[in-house]
């Protein structure tokens, strides 16, 4: 009896074993966690948060493992984890040499069929943007913002002095002597160069007014031939623009030892009453309880190629690594951020341009500065990358420490291309 | 208790046979063995094998996210032999530890005699205050000066104006003339207090009979401190170079959150150097190379300071 009892407990424990053993595949098959990396951004992790919650009601089974980290660290970190055993299923990054890099290598997975089906990003996301992510006619990433850059002015002060916004970049010069007659202390234009890319950003746009976006592509591509590349004269002109401004007094002294920080802070504390700044920046100066200021692009260069109805717009998105294991779940949550509704709250939470600004006429809380952006992008007719995200990467470290020395005087314009020539060539040999 | 002579157990032989001994022995060396084994694989998995694959990898052209290995032979070599910014990079690591050594050392040496003659009372005091900065973490240490090096709004360049000087037009860290004078300088604000403190401890270890001696025979001030504390101290000096060499060749995190390498590489050091070239130009490879010939570097002057502090 004693033995019937002690065999029918053990076969119930067998069958509940059995049972559970059965049951924790099948719980460990549908709970999926996808792993999802980005830049340090403000407000960003509370975006990111809500729609998590806000995914789980369609996807009850997903949970979003979010993690920031800061400008720099992020490039290395990026790199590092892909090629390592255990990368993130979706990650942020910018459009261009970047992502293309990274499609060569064949870290990032092709998503076109997954975003092209009914109800994904691909679908819903205007063609000219997808572009910014598809490599040969294939979708290997989804647009979610782009940043671009204007010249911020503060208002008060433009109204006490009778400043009036350039029309073109002889007027710009005009501005900043004018400002230095009011009070010679006062730095027009501060620019925080220490970082390098503060410079890069100025280069870009003089090269674009100056010779036209045209007249970039074949060079910043390394297609020209060798004795074509980066020969243009314009390319030496751009440069002496840059250094006009320097002898116009719109900048401080010493760019090159000042941090892009403390540049933006001289503006939103109104020691200095302009500066050429990112559209990240308005959350940033907002934040800082400074919203006085208006905002106008880069004027055009008289005698130049364009006729300033152009700007560099940075389109910046999220990739799936070819190493996901949840490669269906990671697409839909990135087609749920790029969905009106989060696009929408994106803007608002994150005061950034999301991938689709026709949603922005509708929003209630935000500001006009970032209203009047949001239509200014919108009227573009020629968007265009920035340097050093567009082209190859020696050459764009050529480029960057270029603007460190023209500006510290150790290289004439000349000189500067001479080096960002001499670099293109050895990456032009290097990639055939 | 053991054989003074073999150093071998004396319960052993009397054992009368050798199979004890040698499972003795046996036993010991399996234990050591075992004991070395968790340290062994450590230093294996963190530095040897990383060290063999980068030899291996100076060998090819790659870059981080690359799915092939190209061979390069000595390409990468012969590259950084010819080129300019790793000259300029290995002066400025030379420019630092000599630097350091006459400053953080000479400083340290100065203030650890003054605490332990001049001011025996208020040592621990001015011990902590001046060994503060070394507590603080390189990064942290770089924004300090950051802000007050900064030439809009920084504390040094009001304090000069103030006098009616004229502080570097290009700023501090801004003038490729200066620059990595100044690093030099916030590193030897960090280190020093390190090197007072070491060098406190061997001047505390020196037996005031031998001063009290000294003074018998007319040796006081200078001519003691130069006859019996340099001496004595010459062991812990020795330590104190070793320490400061090794720190000026691997310098990285303050130089990379002050300058990044820059005005144009002109506080370029390798490591912050070998890092551009692997991490932002995508050439590991050559990347490999130069951290191949910092290991050399780096493997030479610990060898001949090791023959120093043995002849020592």
């Amino acid at each position: 009896m004693q033995h019937d009892r002690n065999k029918r407990l053990t076969s119930l424990a067998l069958a509940g074993f059995m049972a559970l053993g059965a049951a924790i595949p099948a719980v460990a098959q549908d709970d999926v966690t996808i792993r999802m990396w980005a830049l340090t951004n403000p407000n960003y992790p509370e975006f990111i948060a809500q729609a998590a919650e806000a995914f789980k009601a369609t996807h009850p089974n997903v949970t979003i493992d979010f993690q920031e980290t800061p400008n720099e660290a992020y490039k290395t970190a990026i790199q590092v984890a892909l090629v390592g055993s255990a990368p993130p299923d979706v990650f942020f990054n910018w459009a261009g040499e970047d992502s293309a890099r990274l499609v060569r290598d064949g870290l990032v997975l092709d998503i076109t069929d997954l975003a092209n089906a009914p109800g994904q990003f691909g679908t819903t996301i205007a063609q000219s943007w997808l572009d910014t992510f598809s490599v040969d006619g294939r979708i290997f990433g989804a647009p979610t913002d782009a940043v671009t850059k204007y010249f911020y002015y503060d208002n008060a002060f433009f109204a006490d002095n009778s400043l009036t916004v350039p029309a073109t970049f002889s007027e710009l010069l005009g501005l900043c002597t004018a400002i230095r007659a009011i009070d010679p202390e006062i730095v027009p234009i501060p620019l925080g160069n220490s970082e390098r890319w503060k410079m890069n950003h100025y280069i870009t746009l003089m090269n674009e007014r100056v010779m036209g976006n045209d007249a970039l592509r074949a060079d910043y591509s390394l297609t020209a031939a060798d004795d074509a590349l980066f020969t243009n004269p314009g390319y030496v002109t751009a440069w002496e623009k840059v250094l006009e401004m320097q002898g116009a007094g719109c900048f401080q002294d010493a760019p090159n030892a000042t941090s892009p920080e403390v540049s933006r802070t001289m503006f939103s504390s109104q020691i200095s009453p302009m500066i050429f700044c990112g559209s990240w920046c308005m959350s940033i100066f907002d934040g800082e309880g400074y919203t006085d200021y208006s905002l106008f692009r880069f004027p055009p260069v008289e005698g130049g190629a364009s006729d300033g109805n152009s700007n560099m717009v940075v389109p910046q998105g999220l990739q799936v690594a070819a190493a996901t294991q949840h490669p269906e779940e990671a697409v839909a949550w990135i087609s749920f951020l790029t969905s009106p509704e989060q696009a929408a709250k994106f803007a608002e939470m994150r005061g950034a341009l999301p991938s689709d600004p026709s949603l922005l006429g509708g929003l209630e809380n935000a500001t006009e500065q970032f209203k009047w952006v949001a239509a200014d992008m919108a009227s573009l007719a020629v968007q265009f990358n920035v340097i050093d995200v567009e082209v190859e990467a020696s050459v764009a470290n050529a480029y960057l420490d270029a603007g460190v020395e023209i500006l510290n005087g150790t290289m004439t314009p000349a000189q500067a291309m001479e080096s960002i020539r001499a670099a293109a060539l050895a990456a032009k040999a290097a990639m055939q | 208790m053991s054989d003074a002579i073999s150093g071998r157990p004396i319960t052993g032989q009397i054992n009368s046979g050798t199979r004890p001994v040698k499972r003795a022995q046996y036993s010991a060396k399996l234990s050591a063995l075992i004991l070395l084994t968790p340290a062994l694989g450590l230093c294996a998995v963190f530095i040897f094998i990383p060290a063999i694959l980068a030899i291996a990898g100076s060998f090819f052209s790659f870059g981080i996210t690359s799915r092939e290995w190209q061979p390069a032979g000595f390409s990468n070599y012969t590259k950084a032999f010819a080129d300019p910014i790793f000259w300029t990079a290995l002066t400025n690591n030379l420019i630092i530890v000599i630097g350091s050594i006459v400053f953080q050392i000479g400083i340290g040496t100065i203030l650890a005699a003054i605490l332990d003659r001049g001011l025996p009372r208020a040592s621990t005091i001015f011990r902590t205050i001046i060994f503060a900065p070394m507590v603080v973490s390189a990064v942290a240490v770089a924004l300090i000066w950051q802000v007050i090096l900064d030439p809009n709004v920084g504390a040094l360049n009001a304090i000069i104006k103030s006098v009616g000087l004229t502080p570097p037009q290009l700023g501090w860290l801004g003038d490729p003339d200066i620059s990595i004078w100044v690093v030099l300088m916030i590193a030897c604000w960090q280190y020093t207090g390190f090197m007072m403190v070491l060098i406190l401890a061997g001047l505390q270890g020196i037996p005031k009979e031998l001063y009290e001696a000294a003074s018998l025979d007319g040796a006081r001030g200078l001519k003691a401190f130069r006859h019996i504390t340099l001496p004595s101290i010459r062991n812990v000096l020795l330590v104190a170079v070793l320490i400061t060499t090794i720190g000026g060749f691997k310098v990285f995190d303050l130089i990379y959150a002050t300058t990044q390498g820059g005005p144009a590489n002109a506080t370029q050091v390798l490591g912050t150097y070998i890092y551009l070239q692997a991490f932002n130009l995508g050439n590991m490879g050559y990347a490999n190379a130069i951290s191949v010939v910092l290991l050399c570097i780096a493997v030479l002057l610990g060898w001949i300071q090791l023959k120093s502090s043995r002849r020592a």
